[in-house]
């Protein structure tokens, strides 16, 4: 009989490098070997495409470079940061981003809480109405907007002919600076509405039902128990929904450019469209990387502000 | 033990080694993304193409281009294989296509990263700025000298097509260099209803006008006007240029580089007024972001009295599959006519169509072929050859021949509007330009800007972007 292998060493290493290797297994390759040899395709797929993107497009915001021209990259300090932040064209498509994110997220909000809640209230067929209210969210953007665009045409499209039928006039819906911004939060919502209800619903299904019992025995109202139990449950992954679609629609792009193509005039210009039109129209490289890395910070700035509130939340 | 290994810390060198390891990865992406530096060493001008074509490849060779997707495109695919190769079967046509939205995007940015998968860029009149400051494009002038038998064109036609700095309208200068012959030419056609507004198309804007408000008020459901107002590509810009050019107005002065003062003069202000006051009014509701094609259905569903489209995107106007104006194509043409564009102050009309232009960053094997290509295309018999397969050619003899005139109803108009077209500005600012008009245009014509606000902020914006060239930031804002 052998003697039983000690609890504790001074040099674990020397234990682990005397121990068998697993059977099929290369001698020379360990544990932490294996473990960089599975991780650096991904590692070195994210330096290449994130990593390196990022930080060059940081170096580029400091300088007037144009894709197009080439010649060198003239180092311009904060230049360009500088003619954003002030840029009245720029605060115009911030004020344009602010009120449909605010808009979007919040009638998505709104509606998706109040889907799941329903949902959560029945007991048959609860799988096959959640995968129905699904089917939005996995469409293309590109090809939601240009059925979308069908339907919202003022001359042939469907939500007119319905209009009609019931007395109501024609609605140019992209065509108009008000109509054109609320065309794009209702068709943003249809598509995205799904994702707010599906993480209530994860939400809703988590609250105990204990607390329901307990309160149905204190004869305590529907009311009093949505205000005291169920929202106050849900609200924190609620709120972290709320931030992934508002982080979601404040980089808004593809709906804008299918749509209403900014339009009328620059009235659906967000600041994404705007971002594209300064790298593709102008190629002013320099400037578009500035506006970029602007737009990242404002979101982790925000993201931060947020992720606190949360944690607090928590704690309380 | 092994768990406690794993989880463990590594130590401090170990982490070193790691993180110069990774630092060092980065530093080799960032050389290998940066390429071999050619971008410090860019050209601020076009190479030079050779004056006579190199030996042709006997090898497979695919000859590609890049044009956005509309009728003309499969036109010039078709043709091209069915007759280039009669003389080179070695060689196939190949035309890639984008939506016209992403056509200026989709070639420049492959310019922008030096290489393309295409080695004939079919470029807007208006882009040849941006490409040949660049460097993207070959510099033709010799090539053309030896190669091209210049006289046989409008002089207008061919610096519109190739000649960089632009020509002065209606000219060329036969100093300028040319870095590009055309392909396709195109102008605006008048398409009116004769079953409704009459046989005889109004001679001026103004009759224009009454003659599409008496239609709209006397057919109910058919819409006085359809013309482009759409923001994107060059719609609602080109629309507004017609009008200014029609009523005398300049779109800048070419020499002092100024656009304030100069489009928003008296003539600018009254054809914005005309555009928006007169014309829009007779549009079909919700016609905002109409372009090419809504324009084109709108006349084949019998829903204008009179419409402007470009004539080369005219053709599905008479496909009785498309229309509800006819089963036939006489049938059709008995309620549709085409004309020249009515003239007011002027007889102004805009200037369309594209050129052939060899991409720099072309294999040379591909360049030569090319160049043998478009040598081919000018000439006499093949430029006839591709008016009867439905193209616009530019040779004044191919344009006066039956084989074009008879081609189609608005072939005449085409032939007649050569000496009277204007082009837009060929700068490198271009797309910036047409940009700021075309959604200042737009907001002005769906109700969003005043149209004296409208057209002042153009020249305001686009002299701004003209001036910026030496600003330290900022720029494209």
């Amino acid at each position: 009989m052998s003697d039983p292998a000690p609890l504790t060493i001074d040099n674990p290493g020397q234990v682990a490098s005397t121990a068998p290797p697993a059977p099929g297994r290369s001698r020379r390759l360990s544990d932490r070997g294996l473990a960089v040899a599975f991780i650096s395709p991904a590692m070195l797929l994210l330096l290449a495409m994130s990593v390196f993107p990022l930080l060059w497009s940081l170096y580029l915001s400091f300088t007037d470079y144009s894709a197009t021209r080439g010649g060198p990259a003239n180092f311009i300090g904060f230049g360009n940061y500088t003619a954003i932040l002030t840029s009245a064209q720029v605060h115009t498509r911030a004020l344009t981003t602010l009120i449909y994110v605010i808009g979007a997220v919040g009638l998505q909000t709104v509606l998706g809480f109040g889907i799941a809640y329903l949902i959560s209230r029945r007991t048959h067929g609860r799988g096959v109405l959640t995968t129905l209210f699904l089917v939005p969210m996995m469409l293309s953007p590109v090809v939601v907007g240009l059925f979308w665009r069908f339907m919202l045409d003022a001359q042939f499209g469907v939500v007119n002919s319905m209009l009609g039928s019931v007395g109501l006039g024609q609605v140019e819906w992209l065509t108009r600076q008000r109509t054109a911004l609320i065309s794009l939060i209702v068709v943003d919502t249809w598509q995205w509405t799904p994702f707010i209800m599906l993480i209530a619903l994860a939400g809703l299904s988590a609250v105990p039902k204990y607390l329901y019992e307990a309160a149905s025995i204190d004869r305590a109202s529907e009311w009093f128990r949505f205000r005291t139990i169920t929202l106050p449950l849900v609200w924190p992954l609620l709120l972290i929904a709320v931030m992934f679609r508002a982080i979601e629609a404040f980089r808004l792009f593809d709906l804008v450019y299918i749509l209403t193509n900014g339009g009328p005039g620059v009235s659906t210009e967000t600041l994404s469209f705007h971002i594209y039109k300064v790298a593709f129209l102008g190629f002013n490289t320099g400037t578009a990387s500035a506006y970029g890395i602007l737009m990242v910070l404002v979101v982790i700035v925000l993201t931060q502000f947020y992720l606190r509130y949360l944690n607090k939340l928590k704690e309380g | 033990m092994r768990y406690q290994r794993r989880i463990g810390r590594t130590s401090v060198p170990g982490r070193k080694v790691r993180l110069a390891t990774a630092a060092m990865l980065l530093v080799a992406t960032t050389v290998a993304a940066c390429g071999d530096g050619q971008d410090d060493d860019a050209k601020a001008s076009a190479p030079k193409a050779p004056a006579t074509i190199p030996e042709l490849t006997k090898d497979p060779l695919t000859l590609s281009f890049i044009w956005f997707d509309w009728p003309p495109a499969q036109a010039l695919e078709a043709f091209a294989n069915a007759e280039y190769k009669k003389e080179r079967p070695n060689a196939t046509i190949k035309v890639n296509t984008v939506p016209n939205a992403n056509w200026h995007d989709a070639m420049f940015t492959q310019f922008a990263a030096r290489k393309t998968d295409f080695d004939i860029a079919i470029l807007d009149s208006q882009h040849i700025g941006e490409a040949v400051t660049n460097g993207n494009i070959l510099d033709i002038t010799d090539f053309v000298k030896n190669n091209i038998d210049v006289k046989a064109y409008n002089p207008y036609l061919l610096a519109a097509y190739g000649q960089f700095p632009q020509a002065e309208t209606g000219k060329r200068d036969e100093n300028a260099s040319l870095y590009g012959l055309p392909l396709l030419g195109d102008t605006w056609t008048m398409i009116y209803r004769k079953d409704l507004i009459g046989d005889k198309p109004p001679q001026t804007w103004d009759q224009m006008i009454s003659a599409a408000e008496k239609c709209q008020a006397d057919n109910p459901g058919v819409s006085g006007l359809a013309f482009h107002q759409a923001n994107g590509s060059d719609a609602a810009a080109v629309t507004y240029n017609t009008v200014n050019g029609i009523y005398g107005g300049n779109l800048w002065d070419a020499k002092t580089r100024k656009i304030e003062g100069v489009l928003n003069d008296a003539a600018g202000q009254e054809a914005m007024d005309v555009l928006v006051n007169k014309m829009k009014p007779l549009t079909a509701k919700g016609s905002g972001n109409w372009f090419i094609d809504e324009v084109n259905a709108a006349v084949a569903q019998g829903k204008a009295c009179i419409a402007f489209n470009w004539i080369a995107a005219s053709g599905g106007l008479l496909d009785p599959k498309q229309s509800t104006l006819g089963s036939t194509r006489e049938q059709i043409l008995d309620k549709l006519g085409f004309a020249t564009l009515p003239s007011q102050k002027t007889n102004l009309v805009p200037l369309g169509g594209m050129g052939m232009h060899v991409s720099a960053y072309s294999p040379t094997a591909n360049q030569a072929e090319a160049l043998n290509f478009m040598k081919w295309f000018e000439r006499a018999d093949v430029q006839k050859k591709w008016a009867a397969a439905g193209g616009v050619p530019s040779r004044t003899d191919a344009l006066e021949s039956p084989e074009f005139l008879n081609a189609g109803p608005f072939n005449q108009v085409y032939t007649d509007s050569v000496p009277r077209m204007r082009d837009m500005w060929n700068v490198p600012e271009y797309a910036r330009l047409v940009d700021i008009e075309n959604t200042n245009v737009n907001a002005a014509l769906n109700g969003a800007k005043k149209p004296k606000d409208a057209l002042d902020d153009i020249a305001k914006e686009q002299q701004g972007v003209l001036d910026s060239s030496n600003r330290k930031g900022g720029g494209g804002l």
